[in-house]
């Protein structure tokens, strides 16, 4: 067994190998720039040169004049499209600003032409031939620009619907014995998932199907349908496998509907393949935020009061926010708390979520300030966070379903050597590097969405699972395989699992760390209908024992115990009593406390997510915690880091290879988001400058030397059928926060604004 | 207030300098093209077709394609070989590595053209009768991936790198493997399937 396939704990699935292993390291993998299409032309995009104002005029003759040019559409001649509200507002849209619509440009980088050719050369040599005229008016760019507006988030953001507090802040901050007050900075920062942006389109008469990765194909199909005003069963979005996702591939972008209105008018297939920069104006972003933390807290160490305020930028036409005070208000245990969220609004193209939109920059705030707190309090840090633990969430009262972020913190601890710390800055070092460690909190909501899913078995015991999931590299085929095969008795090899299609039973948004908990208690729910089915053709004349009903999923224990029953499923035997040669059943299933349109917004592409502090009676979510040494050369102050170590809780774990991994690449995301990733905004004309792969850091291989994934067992039977937490949005939280509290550790200065850079140690 | 009269498509600098060179540098291969022409001066066109032999995975195949077209959109939108990823088109990501007479090379940036007569190994070539190639199955044995989308760049890059002689520790793997992006960050179980293929490549 390698490091890459831990041994099960209590409550863990196997670590059986991807189920898509095989595809993904031989190229048979599909993508959707890789779908083959009958006689396609190529398009390439042509995109703003200014943030704001107008277009005046194209010269497009000597675009015209490129051999092969088949059409060039820009404003002036684009395909008339109807208006789709943003996500959050009932809508499909990540952005509401519609490009192509008129001359009106509302930010830098947004799509202006459209070039389609015989050739992608062709393509591209007539669109960098558009000549275009403007009137720029100075744009905002962000928060020290002049010409932003401010105001609160609440009112303006429909899922933001209240800054969370309780108590007295004010009169509390005052009476603390100490008291702390720090602002942070976190940067703009963009998802780049490997595969482009890339959008295919064909159209087979009035059915049209669209190749594009996509955490949601659902919502994709009913926006696009919305936008092209045609039936939502007309349209089709096919992805098997999803060049990484983190968060970009979520709502819907401008592109899809643009580029399927052009196929249908050339009556010809499109594939758009976007270049890297212009992922970066015609997708989403992190927003970058400024936040403030006052903490008062007794000599002891217990917190007494915690305010919380955080900005984000967003763009002119929607009022995206992340709101991370959801969570930073009920971490810790405290009485007095206070918080408010705002929204600036700039001429950006709108943000959107990526990779743990509300925890990444909010925890670093809270995280930081924690440790902050335990310096001036001469206290170890993991000893301030044991002292305001808590069971019970301090806005609502209510208690959370499970918690283990003291065993992840002892856990982590002991494995990372924390003991070996010496606790004064500047006091470890090795030859000309300082030594620093540093640890943080992580924690995530557990969310779920309602799901259907369609199973298949025949006599042979062949399984075929049908349900419109997304595997974004989670490994979402491989724990929905294993979880029918551990319900239906089969072997796993003879499960074959259809996802990324929007034919298929609907499945929420591959977003929020749902998909796990959401997919398989799905798949579940329809497996146990089949072994009902099975079971009372089999036994027809016996009536069923409660271990029976159990057995077959009608019983109360929860699923995961319930899987194993003491009178295994004979299928053979059942078949030839039912007398058919295909069992199929379809089933939806919906988390408790959803919405009563749940199901219908479901089949419209719509997400209802419930979890995490909106539950009614309780609050769920996954915990773990990090520590990192990191070690600042005293001379050059390039700052590395060798070590990140992690252990989790996040509920039942389906498969722990899969697990692992993920986690794995959350704490190197979380490295990467201390010390690497920032797009640079140039302040003058609202451009992000480093929009390329070179010039906006992300990791190397070189970059990671030693990461350690601790995974602890935990059972939470009050979440989901299939006790699933969601882990895939938790490893890259907090560690931020770690490495600035490490690199504190190290060199005696505190850093609270990222991405951390050597020329901002002053060792 | 201010007029200004410039669009920004994307890559501009070098595409413009490739544009360029397809009607200069290259000259001489698309002389070749109108050789074969009787019209001369229509031929001496740089957007006219070529035709140009690729041999990719042992077969020769032969294509009429654009003097741009880079050996990346030859094997992906020519030949159907979609295994080959783009990733950033500017040799930045390596998704698009493949091996040219046993040397990696960023197929993004490299013309097609220039790559006549040379042997091109892709992923879908690494695999001999159904049985993975044993940096294939280090892969999968290491869950050296996640989404996917890099690997087959990863898995060209990671054969050059044992055969170059870059593989004997740990921190050269981490070293000559990070001209490969994978931004699912499955570094670690990387460097862990090249040391288990290490071996096995050098022996066979």
């Amino acid at each position: 067994m390698t490091a890459a396939a831990p041994s099960p704990k209590a409550n863990m699935g196997q670590p059986v190998p991807r189920y898509d292993a095989a595809a993904k390291v031989t190229g048979r993998a599909t993508y959707a720039s890789d779908m083959p299409l009958d006689n396609p032309a190529y398009a390439f995009l042509v995109t703003s040169a200014i943030a704001k104002g107008r277009i005046d005029r194209f010269d497009l003759d000597e675009a015209k004049g490129v051999r092969g040019v088949i059409e060039i559409v820009t404003h002036e001649n684009a395909p008339k499209l109807k208006e789709s509200k943003l996500f959050s507002n009932g809508g499909y849209a990540g952005t509401t600003i519609q490009p192509l619509k008129s001359a009106d440009i509302a930010h830098d980088g947004e799509i202006i032409a459209v070039v389609v050719a015989e050739s992608y050369e062709a393509a591209r040599e007539a669109a960098n031939r558009v000549k275009v005229s403007y009137t720029a008016t100075a744009p905002s760019a962000s928060f020290d620009s002049t010409g932003t507006t401010t105001a609160a988030a609440k009112g303006q953001n429909a899922q933001f619907k209240e800054d969370p507090a309780v108590g007295d802040f004010a009169k509390a901050f005052d009476a603390a014995e100490v008291k702390l007050t720090a602002a942070y900075d976190t940067p703009t920062q963009h998802h780049n998932p490997m595969e482009l942006f890339s959008t295919s389109c064909a159209w087979m008469g009035d059915n049209l199907v669209i190749y594009e990765g996509s955490q949601f194909v659902y919502g994709l199909k009913h926006g696009v349908a919305e936008q092209l005003g045609i039936d939502a069963d007309k349209v089709r979005v096919v992805n098997p496998y999803v060049g990484g996702g983190f968060g970009s591939r979520g709502s819907m972008t401008p592109r899809t509907a643009i580029i399927a209105g052009i196929a249908k008018r050339l009556g010809r297939p499109i594939k758009l393949v976007p270049t890297r920069d212009q992922g970066f104006t015609i997708t989403t972003h992190r927003a970058e935020t400024r936040q403030e933390i006052k903490l008062g807290a007794n000599r002891d160490g217990k917190l007494l009061a915690l305010r919380h305020e955080g900005a984000e930028v967003s763009s002119r036409a929607d009022a995206y926010c992340v709101g991370g005070t959801k969570t930073t208000t009920r971490l810790y245990a405290c009485p007095n708390v206070d918080s408010l969220v705002s929204i600036v609004r700039a001429d950006r193209n709108t943000p959107g979520f990526m990779r743990s939109p509300p925890e990444v920059p909010y925890l670093f705030a809270l995280e930081s300030a924690m440790d902050e707190l335990a310096v001036k309090l001469n206290m170890d840090p993991v000893e301030l966070r044991r002292i305001n633990d808590t069971n019970v969430e301090p806005i609502g009262g209510k208690p959370y379903t499970s918690r283990s972020l003291m065993a992840c913190f002892d856990e982590a601890a002991r494995a990372f050597g924390w003991a070996q710390r010496s606790p004064q800055p500047k006091s470890m070092s090795d030859g000309d590097w300082l030594i620093g460690y540093g640890c943080a909190a992580t924690c995530y909501p557990t969310q779920m969405g309602p799901s259907a899913a369609r199973v298949r078995v025949q006599r042979d015991g062949r399984t075929r699972v049908e349900i419109a999931g997304h595997e974004i590299g989670t490994g979402a085929y491989t724990v929905i395989a294993q979880t029918a095969a551990e319900r239906l008795g089969v072997p796993l090899e003879k499960v074959a699992v259809f996802m990324g299609d929007s034919d298929l039973p609907p499945a929420p948004v591959a977003g929020g760390s749902n998909s796990t908990a959401s997919t398989c208690s799905a798949v579940m729910m329809v497996c146990d209908q089949i072994r009902q089915r099975l079971f009372k053709a089999a036994m027809p004349a016996q009536s069923l024992t409660d271990r029976a009903k159990e057995t077959v999923g009608l019983g109360q224990t929860p699923a995961t115990q319930a899987a194993k029953g003491d009178r295994p499923l004979d299928i053979e035997k059942a078949f030839d009593a039912l007398g058919v040669g295909v069992v199929e059943e379809y089933g939806e299933w919906k988390p408790e406390g959803a919405p009563l349109d749940s199901f219908r917004a479901m089949h419209n592409g719509q997400v209802r997510l419930v979890g995490g502090h909106a539950m009614k009676d309780q609050i769920a979510y996954a915990f773990g915690a990090e520590f990192v040494e990191v070690r600042v050369n005293r001379f050059t102050h390039e700052i590395r880091c060798p070590r990140l170590v992690g252990a989790f809780a996040a509920g039942r774990i389906m498969n722990p290879r899969t697990a692992r991994s993920q986690l794995m690449g959350g704490l190197i995301w979380g490295m990467s988001s201390a010390l690497l990733e920032g797009t640079e905004i140039d302040e003058r004309n609202a451009r992000y400058v480093n929009d390329n792969l070179a010039d906006y850091l992300v990791p190397v291989n070189a970059d990671v030397a030693g990461v350690e994934v601790i995974l602890l067992s935990e059972q939470d039977d009050r979440i989901n059928p299939v006790g699933v937490k969601g882990l895939g949005e938790l490893a890259n939280v907090g560690t931020n926060a770690a490495i600035c509290n490490a690199i504190h550790h190290a060199t005696g200065q505190r850093i609270r604004k990222l991405p951390v850079r050597l020329e901002n140690i002053e060792v | 207030m201010s007029d200004q009269s410039s669009s920004r498509p994307s890559g501009f600098d070098r595409r413009a300098f490739m544009a360029g060179a397809a009607g200069s540098a290259l000259m001489p291969m698309t002389a070749r093209a109108a050789a074969q022409d009787a019209s001369a001066p229509a031929a001496q066109d740089p957007s006219l077709p070529v035709e140009v032999t690729l041999r990719v995975n042992g077969k020769d195949k032969r294509l009429r394609i654009d003097a741009r077209t880079t050996v990346l959109d030859a094997l992906r939108d020519h030949l159907k070989l979609t295994g080959s990823k783009k990733g950033c088109d500017h040799g930045q990501c390596g998704a698009c590595t493949v091996l040219i007479d046993d040397r990696r090379v960023v197929s993004c940036l490299t013309l097609a053209l220039a790559a006549e007569g040379q042997e091109i190994t892709t992923i879908e070539g690494l695999a001999t009768d159904d049985r993975l190639h044993p940096m294939q199955q280090a892969f999968v044995d290491n869950d050296a991936f996640q989404c996917g989308y890099c690997t087959p760049g990863q898995i060209m890059s990671a054969v050059a790198c044992v055969k170059e002689g870059h593989a004997g520790n740990e921190a050269d793997i981490r070293e000559y493997m990070s001209g490969n992006i994978c931004r699912c960050a499955a570094y670690p179980n990387i460097v862990a399937a090249v040391k288990q293929a290490a071996p096995e490549i050098m022996k066979g």
